[in-house]
């Protein structure tokens, strides 16, 4: 419920049309009357352990009227550039503009600061909020950013991840990811629960809970479908989960296992592996569970599957040549497949980056797993992880940072390195296990075409 | 029993809120500026319409879980159901045939046929087990098998349902060698889903690596 309106400097208000506040308004309310309770409590605990070598000297200054509300935007922005790893984020003193008129440049120079996000929240008389953010380059002293957001109260964290995205785009020239969601499995005492957050941990809820297992979460590349492998009728079936109008349908119950879904970069056909005609192979089958079509017909366990972003290509895992390796083949099962990996006997679970130039797998070397990124073109390969058991890489939709599964003192977490391996993030559920994770795309609007 | 219709039901509904939460920021973004256009009115009919929306969505959602429990309680009275497509088979086996496969110290007691790392072949160990069992199936060939497949979980959690699938199927193989029927047997995997040890060293990992034999109507 984010209207969003670029202001040009220094002009900042403009009244919003008074049929989209009625419009939006109204669409507040019925949303609420949908009060939704989370299952389990408590976000995600998110620990930094490292960061890039030349992070960028940034302040960001409480927000005028900020502390009159639950979230606290200019902290969110903060956690999520410091997430990052690639800022260095100024303390915030008792000097707290919030309009350009205001700054004095020359002090906030001395205090080391290269650039400055300032801003305010306004209250407005139909209980929406006004969020207004400028970015100053503090020694050219000139607005490098200046939006506002029209807000209902529950949106301020997503309009904080937003403006995040906004900066870190500006400063870094990548695609900000700040306001996408990932999903993830956790296990409980008898319980496995598949669920959504936030791409920082936070507004988690899950989707499905069942006392039988839950793997291999895949999200369509459009955003609105999860396509998950559960054990809930006792051996895995394939469904495919709507998260829009709260649906899910059966897209693989063969005889035999159905696993490892991959969407297709269109969201309408899956890449799949069934064993109803002997070993793991892999097959094709429309997302509604329609049109199902061999891919490869193998003595050898084939699986793993994962399209490349144009769709052309797929990567999967095979043991065709005795120890798992990785493989490309043709989306459209033409030709022999070619064999990518070599290092090692242990090869597993290929993950294109979103560029398609590379990709992550786990590796294992020396009795360890640990999460590895082979370029394509070169055959060069790097270990980005340092763990012992290593799981599930995905990576975020501007494929600057990957998320996977790990494990410390026995317990499963998940973790993130950045795809430079300089930069690591350690996330821990409150209890239980958290595994099998799995980054959304971007938002619809914000996708490249 | 109780706590798992409540949390099915809570998962229904969750799944129903967690899609309206889905809804937000983007789509609603979208179609504020789609609707900018129409009036006010148009604003109210689509209030009308979501809520008849909500009220059916929730009718549906009671009926599913009606249908939830009935099947829960289905599935609950039948702990030793057959696997999908294992039949039912056996019923009609006497007392005398069951107490034979759990003779203490017969190959007939032993179920769990178990595997080296990344691999799926038999070891000579465990083919008397398997012979056993075979021997016992071609005499009661009315009864069905379930050889279910299991890994330890360091790797890839797929690649794992993989080999939980060739260590079943290695079992069905040797079984049907040896003469059994093959629509005696059903096999599943489990992957690394679902570890007896628990722990984070190799005695655990071992007992891991097994394919195990389940007679679905065996009396506990």
């Amino acid at each position: 419920m984010t209207t969003f309106k670029p202001t040009g400097y220094p002009s900042f208000m403009r009244p919003q049309p008074i049929l989209l506040r009625l419009v939006a308004w109204l669409f507040a309310a019925i949303l609420a009357s949908l009060i939704c309770t989370p299952a389990v409590a408590g976000p995600l605990a998110i620990e930094i352990i490292g960061g890039g070598a030349n992070q960028l000297p940034i302040t960001v200054v409480p927000f005028g009227s900020e502390d009159r509300f639950k979230e606290r935007v200019s902290q969110i922005i903060s956690a999520d550039l410091q997430r990052s790893g690639l800022f260095k984020l100024g303390a915030v003193g008792s000097v707290r503009p919030t309009e350009a008129g205001e700054i004095n440049f020359r002090y906030w120079k001395d205090q080391g600061t290269d650039t400055m996000v300032i801003g305010k929240i306004v209250e407005k008389s139909d209980g929406r909020v006004e969020v207004q953010f400028r970015m100053m380059d503090v020694t050219k002293q000139v607005q490098l950013l200046g939006f506002s957001y029209s807000v209902s109260v529950p949106q301020l964290r997503a309009t904080a991840h937003k403006i995040a995205d906004q900066i870190y785009e500006k400063l870094t020239g990548d695609v900000g990811v700040f306001a996408t969601k990932i999903c993830y499995v956790t296990k409980g005492d008898n319980r496995f629960e598949l669920q959504v957050s936030d791409a920082d941990g936070f507004n988690s809820d899950f989707i499905l809970a069942h006392r039988e297992p839950i793997i291999s979460p895949q999200w369509s590349p459009d955003g609105t479908r999860i396509a998950y492998v559960s054990f809930e009728r006792r051996k895995p079936i394939i469904f495919v989960h709507n998260l829009l109008d709260g649906t899910r349908t059966v897209l693989a119950n063969f005889e035999g296992s159905n696993s490892a879904p991959a969407w297709a970069p269109d969201s309408k056909r899956l890449a799949i592996v069934l064993t109803k005609d002997g070993t793991s192979n892999l097959y094709t089958i429309n997302a509604d569970g329609s049109g199902l079509s061999r891919l490869t017909s193998n003595q050898s366990i084939d699986t793993e599957p994962n399209y490349s972003p144009d769709g052309k290509h797929i990567l999967f895992t095979s043991d065709r040549a005795g120890s798992p390796q990785i493989y490309r083949m043709r989306a459209d099962g033409q030709g022999d497949a070619e064999r990518l990996s070599y290092e090692g006997n242990y090869n597993v679970t290929p993950r294109y980056s979103p560029d398609g130039k590379s990709f992550i797998f786990i590796h294992r070397n020396e009795g360890q797993f640990n999460v590895a990124l082979q370029d394509i073109a070169s055959r060069q390969v790097q270990i980005l992880t340092t763990g012992s058991l290593d799981q599930s890489p995905t990576f975020a939709p501007n494929g600057k940072m990957v998320l996977y599964a790990s494990e410390t003192k026995g317990r499963g977490i998940l973790a993130a390195v950045s795809s430079d391996g300089r930069i690591k993030q350690r996330i821990t559920a409150q209890s239980g296990d958290i595994r099998e994770p799995a980054w959304g795309p971007l938002p619809s609007n914000r996708r490249k075409e | 029993m109780r706590n798992r219709i409540f949390a099915l039901s809570l998962v229904s509904l969750l799944a129903a809120c967690a899609a309206q939460g889905q809804k937000s920021a983007d789509i609603e973004q979208r179609d504020l500026f789609d609707q900018q256009a129409k009036s006010q009115q148009a604003a109210k009919d689509q209030d009308a319409e979501r809520q008849a929306k909500i009220a059916k969505e929730q009718e549906e959602l009671k009926r599913q879980l009606d249908e939830q429990q009935r099947r829960q309680q289905q599935g609950d009275a039948a702990i030793v159901k057959p696997l999908p497509g294992a039949g039912v088979g056996g019923s009609q086996l006497k007392g005398d045939a069951w107490s034979q496969l759990k003779e203490p110290g017969s190959a007939l007691s032993k179920r769990s046929v178990y595997y080296d790392y990344n691999h799926y072949d038999i070891k000579e160990t465990y083919v008397p087990i398997i012979e056993a069992h075979a021997k016992f199936l071609m005499e009661h060939n009315d009864l069905k098998i379930a050889v279910q497949g299991n890994c330890d979980d360091r790797g890839s959690r797929e690649y794992n349902l993989a080999l939980g699938q060739r260590r079943a199927d290695s079992v069905k193989r040797a079984m049907v060698l040896l003469g059994v029927t093959e629509k005696q047997i059903e096999t599943v995997s489990f992957g690394a889903e679902k570890p007896v040890g628990l722990g984070r060293d190799e005695d655990s990992w071992a007992k891991n690596r097994r394919a195990d034999l389940v007679y679905p109507n065996e009396p506990q």
